[in-house]
């Protein structure tokens, strides 16, 4: 896999002779954009953040990847931190920080100790002046999303802020930082160092009712039947679910697997997990799972979601426990829209995909469960 | 330099199994933090546990892919071999029970972690080993 070559610092010292602006022209000339869901070209987010003034910048890298069926960063410390680390410092080294830091979500702490080893290492080996800190992730979905992070970092609470303004102008303690992932960070060393890079391959974590789950690689624009020759299935798949929060898309074998297409879907695919589901399973007791999911993860901070999830999950309910009416359902289907037109950051504003999709998809797995 | 907040608590946590209200006071004093605003961040993460836990903690995940792999019998499992229900400890006061959101192991569903270590592919056969050890 791409994501497994290793680049030895060499990377760190091409930029360095590119200089900070070189850099930035390189990842845009390689097409290095966020791979956390967003797809933010990752040199326009460094630009800002290096033509910001300030006495103090930071780096983060977000290792914080919660959304159910995501295993692809956790691959990436195991086989290949080295890479991601020296991305961390290409970045610090191009906006101007010292201080950065890993946030390494609380289910990944049994990786920890191996981690700062790396660190130190490979701090050590390249001879700059930066430090990074592990900070150790407490069980907290939400702090997934950027403004979240930061806030986590800062002692509080981890609530998603308002944006802008955005954290390359405004982030940790007020000051210019940059928040990527994993994989982004890792690609950023491997697109500055090696000139046959591919920005089209992406890491898919594929699990569900599949014999052969795990991370792979694939371009995007990979078919559907591909991939599920590669996971195999003992029965039907019938349905995948792109995380919690991306929604619930039908089989189409030769369907294929681009941005544009997904979204023809009302599907988001983000960091491409997809949850296969078979035909032994109805789409309603799925949904009744991501339901709890989302009314544990909801940080609170606004009504629609904090309330709005918590309704959902009722109403999810009544369906599964066969006391829903067809008007039910179109009531259901109102207030999920409700709720994602109404709440403040991402989580709230896909807590109904699931229920809107499965609608939409899987109408006959209501329809059997009502009354 | 300033200190992280969540890595001190996350200490506690680990020492202690739980974060005391007379740890909470010590944190608030030495780093300078109102209490009210420490307790407001310790009961945020689901990690932190503000009450007395049992001597090891089980998460069990509740999401989709390990519920797609029978996730929902290993925890009714885990309900009726500890005698407890998911969010209570054992009367010995060994185990806490608890549920999860992804722990990011739903290529070897089902998963559980116990103390922060996952164990994975589980059965019911599995458990029971794995609950002898502790
Ligand atoms: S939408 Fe949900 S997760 Fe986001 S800020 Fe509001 S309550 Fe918090
Ligand atoms: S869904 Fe259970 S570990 Fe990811």
């Amino acid at each position: 896999m791409q994501i497994e070559l290793k680049t030895s610092l060499k990377a760190l010292e091409k930029a360095k002779k590119l200089g900070p602006k070189g850099v930035l022209k390189r990842l845009d000339k390689m097409g290095v954009v966020g791979r956390g869901g967003a797809s933010f070209p990752t040199g326009r987010k460094w630009k800002i953040a290096l033509e910001t003034s300030s006495d103090e910048k930071f780096v983060i890298c977000n290792a914080d990847e919660g959304e159910p069926g995501t295993f692809k960063d956790k691959l990436i410390i195991k086989k290949n931190a080295e890479t991601m680390i020296e991305g961390i410092l290409i970045a610090a080294y191009t906006i101007g920080a010292k201080r950065c830091f890993i946030y390494l979500r609380g289910e990944y702490d049994h990786l920890r100790i191996e981690l700062e080893t790396k660190i130190k290492e490979i701090i050590k080996k390249s001879g700059l002046a930066v430090t990074i800190e592990i900070i150790r992730g407490a069980g907290a979905y939400i702090c997934g999303e950027e403004t979240s992070i930061i806030q986590s970092i800062m002692g509080n609470r981890g609530h998603a802020m308002y944006k802008p303004p955005y954290p390359p102008v405004e982030g940790l303690w007020g000051k210019p930082t940059i928040v990527n992932n994993v994989e982004t960070l890792t690609g950023v060393s491997q697109s500055i160092l090696f000139d046959d890079w591919d920005s089209s391959l992406r890491l898919f974590s594929l699990s569900g009712n599949v014999e052969n789950p795990g991370v792979y690689e694939f371009p995007l624009g990979v078919k559907m039947s591909k991939i599920l020759d590669v996971v195999r299935s003992k029965n039907k798949i019938k349905a995948v679910s792109f995380g919690c929060f991306g929604g619930f898309m039908k089989i189409k074998k030769n369907m294929e697997i681009t941005h544009e297409n997904i979204c023809k879907e009302g599907c988001q695919h983000g960091a491409f997990s997809m949850i296969f589901i078979d035909e032994t399973h109805n789409i309603v007791d799925v949904s009744y799972t991501i339901a709890k999911f989302y009314t544990y993860e909801s940080c609170g901070k606004c009504t629609p979601c904090r309330e709005g999830t918590i309704r959902l999950l009722e109403r999810i309910k009544q369906v599964k426990e066969g006391k829903a009416t067809k008007k039910d359902l179109e009531l259901l289907k109102e207030f999920a829209e409700h709720v994602q037109e109404t709440s403040l950051c991402g989580l709230g504003q896909s807590a109904g995909n699931y229920i809107l999709t499965g609608l939409k998809h899987f109408k006959s797995d209501y329809l059997e469960y009502l009354k | 330099m300033d200190k992280i907040l969540i890595n001190v608590l996350k200490e506690v946590q680990d020492n202690d199994g739980y974060i005391s209200e007379k740890a909470m006071k010590n944190i608030s004093v030495k780093y300078n933090v109102p209490l009210a605003k420490l307790y407001g961040v310790a009961t945020f993460y689901a990690m932190f546990k503000i009450e007395k836990q049992g001597e090891h903690i089980i998460e069990i995940c509740g999401s989709p892919s390990c519920m797609l792999n029978n996730g929902q019998k290993i925890e009714d499992f885990l309900e009726k071999e500890l005698k407890i229900e998911v969010g209570k400890t054992t009367k010995n006061k060994k185990f806490s029970l608890y549920k999860t959101s992804c722990i990011g192991c739903c290529d070897e569903a089902p998963a559980m972690l116990m103390d922060g270590k996952p164990y994975t592919n589980l059965t019911i056969e599995k458990i029971k080993k794995i609950l002898k050890k502790y």
